[in-house]
């Protein structure tokens, strides 16, 4: 079995396992801890609704705050929009998920898709840099903050380098993207990169808890 | 011994004009890359080549090898090359069989003793040498009894370069290659299923001319034509890159000719000739004809996922597992909430 | 509180308004041993947790943003007051001890287990420079309350003996007393009849039945006595059936801003009996902040089920009545701005009910920048206000007050809090600064029409 195809085969076999078994064990572990129950009187009704509310309008920093978070915020945009034009927008990505979803849908041109690669690595760099030089993140960060931002870029990194060769041979260079990908799924549930279910959790539960307050989310 | 006439003499008997010769050694000398200061020593050392004794194996094959490389719509000098050979030992195309024709074989091997080549098409059963015999020999004897005396082997095909359609999942007859059982004498694969028959007259060009086995990269294939992937040489590639995909075999994409991707071309991944070679003399290759490219060149391409399944592909295993998996975690998740409960029992109490 | 006495001409830019950090002071209180003070500490903040906190410790990304909304950071730059810098320690502990992966933390020694220097260190992180103001939990982009782990921290800390000496001797006092300035029932009474006397307005003291309980803050009782009256003016001017009681009359809640829940519960209990015992079916809380918090949104918990009565802050009362048209006040002719308190605004979500009071006052109203609900705190919160080792950060980060408020132009200042109204006093003196703060409630009691005293 050559490189490639214990990439495609094994690696990502189990790289799918591990995803789907550690995901749902941090999220039941989670989920299944006491429950806060709350005799308050609301001021207002805070169900579901507001959960969704909240998951969708923390994604924008609120106006006081745009001023002094722009810089991180926009990088981080960047960085997500690249990621997803790259993974959900690329043809032959469209073609793998099509294979275990059953479905396909339309792609962008290679060369747009490029830009959004090389934009997506421009600015997880910038935030690499910004986390070692800023004091506050100097202080806050940890082996976690470090190896995730590792593991998410060299996907696109190694992705990036597929049509661009440098001497190496293009199966060897697809079986490497491969296998990088392969670590960020085996990675995703168990360090910050978890982020992808837990943002649900996290603002969901405040949305609800502020709501109900009547309190400013 | 008869003197053999030289190749040259072959030619000149046959009618080929100086012209006509001159011309197919330009050709060769272009398609090995080679300068054109090289096309008179080409020329010579063709014309004055005593033709080299050959001995073909065919083991399990299913002859399409042969058929391409002696195909020819009208006699080319391709073909008259190939008869200015002496093909000592053919299968399919000597006159003799039986004992007279082991014999020639031998006689052909203790004449040119370390000087012959030996050819071989298909693959070589090892799980019971009785699957493919001949005169009674096993496959696998026949080979190494021919070998100790040869200057090279060239493995023609995929099945004799890597196995080939009898070595894929699940080989029954336990298939190998050429170079799984010769190991001692310099082996040049020539892939494809068939391969191109301009690359196997090229690459006994380039051992006639220069007695030396052409650059060979880590799958034992020449570099000249198995240096780049079909992807890097395709016409089709502009659409590749502006995302145009032929989505069905007879779409407005297909009918336009757009890139064959996502019907599991292995372009990519594939390393040959044909995107600038062609086949039937350049008329056309198999994704200029609408079909994906299978990948014959490459090892175990049988089993590289579908022919039809698009290279990104991942070969993902049973749902089943994965629901396991999900099963797993929540068995998981469900103990760790436990424990963590219990601990913050013990913390209320204790605290 | 500072001991600085006179004013000072005001220069911002001088070299005495530079930052010094806080003088190292580790605070003990009893005197049990290091690893039953970390284990006390560590169990009492993970006893409570429940899917909300844990998804909080487990969601966090090290983004750094709520730094940006943490006044203590904005005005010092020093990193360690990253909000969520202060939970590191419990944070560690949650993911060692309760979270999804606990077993491999541990077993692979993935995270380093606390110390008692941690603890000690941390202890002007958590007190010092906290007030639970809660700006932290609107900028995080996954929505963590900071600051309601911070409040979880206090309970840790606080059952491990490492709160700062100040905070816990006025906590102590008031679960003692009743009251964190030691105001007995029969000072409160004493009080309650010299301002019924000096303002000529009449004032129910343990009336056995009646439709609404007034409740007053310690703080008010002792430094603005003022505002018992105006208490009394408006509910009699609204014809309310109302009264204060000697057996439940203390808004402020010490056990939950040291971090104590046995008195924290202890203080609503007191207020919630004595709503029980006259009927009451509204009990109005006086201007604070906390106690808006402690009883509108924590007090049914601490009871364990629905409280049988309505909890209105005393702003949220005013625009109700006013609203209503239960009582009228004369337009006032001056400029006003706004100082939302953290606890009622902000975090309690009555913001809007100030503004409709304003309205009504009809002044000229600038609200500042960042004014309403993402309002710069006082500073004073939290019980930040009673740590002396506090005041030079305190008085630091109230520069931000001055500037906002200076920035309106207005001619008075308002809010509805004792307790940032006290910081403000205090930093008032401290600058030399010329905004006095006034109470909002004490500008509607001022100016009512045709009201009965």
């Amino acid at each position: 079995m050559d490189l490639l195809e214990f990439a495609r085969g094994p690696a990502l076999q189990w790289a799918a396992y591990i995803l789907v078994a550690g995901s749902i064990w941090r999220i039941v572990g989670i989920l299944l801890l006491k429950e806060k129950s709350d005799f308050s009187e609301p001021r207002k009704r805070a169900g579901l609704s507001a959960a969704l509310k909240v998951i969708y309008t923390r994604s924008f920093t609120a106006q006081p705050f745009a001023r002094a978070t722009m810089y991180p915020k926009m990088m981080a945009y960047v960085q997500h929009i690249g990621l997803f034009a790259v993974v959900f927008l690329f043809v032959p990505h469209i073609m793998f998920f099509e294979g275990f979803l059953g479905f396909e849908w339309p792609g962008l041109p290679n060369s747009i898709i490029y830009v959004f690669g090389v934009a997506a690595v421009v600015a997880s760099l910038a935030l690499l840099i910004r986390r070692v030089t800023s004091p506050v993140l100097r202080l806050i960060s940890n082996f976690d903050d470090y190896f995730s931002g590792f593991v998410a870029i060299l996907p696109i990194a190694t992705g990036l380098l597929i049509p661009v060769r440098m001497g190496f041979r293009y199966e060897d260079l697809l079986a490497i993207h491969i296998l990088s990908v392969a670590l960020f799924m085996i990675w995703l549930p168990f360090g910050k990169l978890g982020h992808v279910f837990l943002v649900f959790i996290t603002r969901g539960t405040t949305g609800m808890a502020f709501e109900r307050r009547g309190a400013k989310t | 011994m008869k003197k053999t006439p030289t190749v040259g003499e072959i030619l000149q008997a046959k009618g080929v004009s100086r012209r006509g010769f001159l011309k197919y050694c330009a050709t060769t000398a272009s398609i090995l890359a080679l300068p054109p200061s090289m096309i008179p020593r080409i020329a010579k050392a063709i014309e004055n080549a005593r033709r080299p004794s050959v001995i073909w194996l065919s083991f399990q094959e299913c002859t399409g090898c042969t058929e391409s490389l002696t195909r020819s719509a009208s006699p080319t000098v391709e073909g008259l090359i190939f008869d200015a050979i002496s093909l000592d030992y053919h299968h399919t195309l000597q006159a003799a069989a039986g004992d007279q024709a082991e014999a020639a074989r031998h006689a052909a091997m203790e004449e040119n003793d370390g000087s012959y080549l030996v050819l071989v098409d298909g693959s070589i059963p090892l799980a019971n040498p009785g699957y493919s015999t001949i005169a009674g020999i096993s496959n696998v004897d026949m080979l190494k009894e021919t070998v100790a005396g040869a200057a090279a082997v060239v493995s023609i095909g995929s099945c004799a370069a890597f196995g080939g359609i009898p070595g894929a999942d699940p080989n029954p007859t336990g298939a190998v290659s050429v170079m799984d059982i010769v190991t001692d004498k310099p082996v040049i694969n020539v892939p494809g299923c068939p391969p191109i028959p301009m690359v196997m007259t090229a690459v006994l060009t380039q051992f006639l001319t220069f007695g030396t086995l052409p650059d060979l990269d880590k799958h034992g294939r020449p570099m000249a034509f198995y240096g780049k992937t079909i992807h890097d040489r395709c016409y089709r590639r502009p659409f590749y890159e502006q995302g145009r995909f032929a989505e069905t075999f007879d779409d407005e994409g297909a009918k336009a000719g757009w890139c064959l991707y996502k019907l599991g071309c292995k372009g990519p991944i594939t390393y040959n000739a044909c995107a600038t070679t062609k086949w039937n003399s350049g008329t056309s290759f198999p994704i200029e004809s609408g079909h994906p490219c299978l990948g014959c060149s490459e090892p175990n391409f049988w089993d590289k996922g579908g022919f039809y399944e698009p290279l990104s592909t991942g070969k993902f295993d049973s749902g089943t597992k994965l629901a396991g998996a999900a099963a797993a975690g929540v068995a998981l998740g469900v103990v760790a909430a436990a424990a963590g409960r219990r601990k913050q029992s013990k913390f209320a109490r204790e605290g | 509180m500072t001991t600085v006495d006179g004013r000072h001409t005001l220069d911002r830019e001088a070299e005495r308004l530079a930052y010094k950090p806080p003088e190292v002071r580790h605070d003990k209180q009893g005197d049990m041993g290091s690893k039953e003070r970390i284990d006390k500490a560590m169990w009492n903040f993970l006893k409570d947790f429940n899917t909300q906190t844990a998804s909080y410790l487990d969601g966090c990304l090290h983004c750094g943003m709520c730094a940006d909304a943490c006044h203590f950071h904005v005005r010092t730059d020093d990193p360690q007051y990253t909000p969520i810098w202060k939970i590191e320690l419990f944070k560690r502990t949650y993911k060692r001890n309760v979270g999804p992966f606990a077993f491999f933390y541990r077993l692979l020694g993935l995270k380093r287990k606390v110390t008692i220097e941690d603890l000690e260190e941390w202890q002007h992180l958590i007190y010092d420079s906290c007030t639970v103001c809660g700006r932290c939990s609107l900028v995080c982009p996954m929505g963590i309350d900071v600051a309601g782990l911070v409040s979880m921290a206090r309970h840790g800390m606080f059952k491990a003996g490492l709160i700062p000496h100040e905070l816990h001797e006025v906590a102590k006092k008031a679960a003692e007393t009743g009251s964190p300035l030691g105001i007995t029932p029969d000072k409160f009474e004493e009080r309650v009849e010299w301002m019924a006397d000096e303002h000529d307005v009449e004032i129910p003291l343990d009336v056995e039945q009646a439709d609404v309980l007034a409740v007053m803050s310690s703080i008010e009782i002792q430094k603005y006595p003022q505002s018992i009256a105006a208490t009394a003016k408006i509910l009699n001017a609204a014809g309310e059936s109302w009264t204060f009681r000697k057996d439940g009359f203390e808004a402020t809640n010490f056990g939950l801003l040291s971090g104590n829940p046995d008195w924290q519960k202890a203080a609503s209990m007191k207020l919630i009996d004595a709503a029980i015992k006259i009927g009451a079916k509204t009990l109005v809380l006086p201007e604070c902040g906390h106690a808006y918090m402690a009883l509108r949104w924590m007090g049914a918990n601490m009871y364990g089920k629905p409280l049988p009565f309505k909890v209105l802050h005393i702003s949220e009362y005013l625009a109700d009545a006013l609203n209503t048209g239960k009582i009228k006040v004369k337009k006032v002719d001056t400029s006003v701005t706004y100082h939302d308190p953290c606890q009622v605004s902000r975090r309690g979500g009555a913001t809007q009910a100030a503004r409709d009071v304003i309205k009504h006052l009809g002044v000229d109203f600038r609200e500042m920048e960042y004014g309403g609900d993402y309002n710069w705190c006082c500073g004073g919160g939290g019980g930040v206000v009673t740590i002396t080792r506090a005041d030079p950060l305190r008085h630091r980060v109230f520069k931000l007050k001055m500037d906002q408020v200076e920035k309106t132009e207005a001619d008075e200042l308002l809010s509805s809090c004792a307790n940032c109204r006290q910081s403000f006093d205090d930093s008032q003196q401290h600058f030399g600064w010329d905004y006095t703060m006034g109470s909002l409630m004490e500008m509607v009691a001022e100016n009512l029409e045709e009201g009965k005293s």
